[in-house]
């Protein structure tokens, strides 16, 4: 499964397959993460708040290609962004295991990802060097076989999202 | 000295670690110190009187390897009212993980968040271990570093700390199993069910 996962809105005549997912976050409603652990101790694997992140985290799980495109703030994602994949922890076990010889959580049913992540909008060089190594560490805890990053002005983010979803067919 | 300003950036508030972290703080700290929850998202009436205080303390937990998105929220909020010329930024926070390393990125954030708003970035405290430390013998250790980070302040210095329980890895999987398991156990919920590879929607 392909996901493409964006806070920004993307072109509409992207190639519909019923492999390929794609999410627009402004058009949905979601909370901030309550840090209740209800997802790991009480519902284990199932968010409590109920609104449209439990649609999607899901998908995230499941997909082997994934495409997160994200404005920055301050060299890490931006909100909306941060907010879902904060929402996106009932994908993980409560209990660690070490994993790159470092301390994580133990994943669910989730298959390791080829990640791509679209940063876009006018990003210095500081920031880009703090969000390469948050992508790094996101990469232990979030199963990423292969990662990359393109950082884009918003200009060119339509024909970046274009390009990464094509790839999707050589995959 | 100057007034400070303690600002919990945890979704948790009330039930949070980073309460209690900042409660440690306090019993350090020469005077009483106000505190702020970012989830209350009542910055306005803060903002009223946010150039009093000559300190910041942001207090918050790791959250996918980052600042909280509550917290992200706040710093905008933050860089669009004047603060007082002199004010300083510190930071304590703290993961659930035992290598301290794994807070270096969420610090960096911070850092880049100063250096962004021409603000000058003070003491910094990256606690290991966290969800669990302060309900162990090993509590004194953040304590002790707490006093040097309070230390820290009071002297103007710019300095980075961390600790963490000292333990080797096996012991830390073992007991971190042991108080997950525990901390299910108040729900009902076996370690069974908490090891369920199920994501809702399979």
């Amino acid at each position: 499964m392909n996901l493409l996962l964006s806070d920004h809105s993307f072109p509409k005549d992207l190639p519909q397959k019923e492999e390929n997912h794609y999410i627009d976050l402004t058009q949905l409603q979601i909370k901030n993460c309550l840090g209740c652990f209800g997802c790991w101790v009480k519902t284990p694997g199932k968010c409590v708040l109920r609104d449209d992140a439990v649609k999607v985290y899901p998908l995230i799980a499941r997909s082997k290609n994934l495409i997160y495109v994200s404005r920055l703030y301050c060299g890490c994602y931006d909100e909306p962004m941060k907010r879902m994949m904060e929402r996106a922890i009932p994908m993980q076990q409560a209990f660690i295991r070490l994993h790159h010889g470092e301390t994580h959580h133990v994943q669910r049913n989730v298959v390791e990802k080829k990640a791509v992540i679209i940063a876009y909008g006018e990003i210095p060089k500081q920031e880009r060097e703090i969000f390469k190594k948050l992508v790094e560490r996101n990469s232990h805890n979030m199963l990423f076989s292969d990662w990359s990053i393109s950082f884009v002005s918003e200009e060119h983010l339509e024909q970046t999202i274009r390009a990464e979803v094509d790839a999707w067919e050589n995959c | 000295m100057g007034k400070l300003l303690i600002v919990n950036g945890s979704p948790r508030a009330e039930k949070s670690n980073s309460k209690k972290y900042a409660e440690i703080f306090q019993s350090f700290w020469p005077e009483k110190a106000d505190t702020y929850s970012a989830v209350s998202q009542k910055s306005h009436a803060l903002f009223s009187h946010i150039q009093q205080y000559e300190h910041l303390l942001f207090v918050f937990p790791l959250y996918t390897d980052a600042v909280p998105a509550v917290l992200l929220s706040f710093l905008k909020e933050l860089e669009t009212v004047p603060l007082a010329k002199s004010v300083k930024i510190h930071v304590i926070i703290n993961c659930g993980f035992l290598e301290p390393k794994q807070n270096e990125v969420a610090l960096s954030i911070l850092r880049y968040f100063c250096k962004k708003n021409h603000l000058v970035f003070g003491m910094a405290l990256g606690i290991a271990t966290g969800e669990a430390i302060l309900a162990t013998p090993f509590a004194f250790l953040v304590r002790r570093k707490m006093k040097k980070f309070v230390k820290g302040i009071l002297a103007g210095k710019s300095e980075t700390l961390t600790t963490a329980m000292p333990l080797s890895k096996q012991l830390f999987l073992k007991a971190s199993a042991q108080y997950w398991k525990n901390y299910g156990k108040q729900f009902h919920t076996s370690e069974e069910e908490m090891r369920s590879l199920k994501i809702e929607g399979e």
